[in-house]
């Protein structure tokens, strides 16, 4: 399975938010860290 | 998550922005997004596109998915990345914070 690379590129994802705006990750890039938390599921 | 939320503050503080990521679709993350009136940006992704791609771990012997944290830097650099080995191992919100700093 694919994992992420230290020191690498982050791997750029395209995902709409729940108002069903597109957020890009490189939306952020020369703005903000980003903190990617990666949910198991609300159950 | 409650516990990012408490110290939703210190991060925004430090420039960093949160995305949530789970493989619930919108509808679920809405209810949950409302109920626990979260101030981070929450992404559906049902189709699991980028939990794949990011190599979110399943773990065949125990029910779900185990949690993950990516930190990514201003360059798009990914400068930590932790792969809990079971649901209550995500790091604590001071480490994170500290390494946010060490930047």
């Amino acid at each position: 399975m694919a994992q992420v690379t230290l020191n690498a590129p982050a791997p750029e994802f395209s995902l709409a938010d729940l108002t069903g705006k597109t957020v890009n990750l490189s939306d952020f890039r020369g703005k903000t860290n980003v903190l990617l938390v990666f949910n198991r599921g609300f159950m | 998550m409650a516990q990012l939320r408490q110290d939703f503050a210190e991060f925004e503080k430090r420039q960093t922005t949160i995305l949530v990521i789970g493989p619930d679709n919108a509808a679920a993350f809405l209810k949950y997004w409302q109920e626990n009136s979260l101030p981070f940006i929450g992404l559906p992704d049902p189709e699991h596109i980028v939990l794949k791609s990011y190599g979110q771990q399943i773990n065949l012997f125990k029910f779900g998915r185990m949690p993950a944290q990516v930190l990514v830097d201003k360059n798009g650099t990914a400068r930590f990345v932790h792969y809990g080995h079971d649901m209550t191992d995500i790091p604590k919100n001071s480490e994170m914070l500290a390494l946010i700093d060490s930047l």
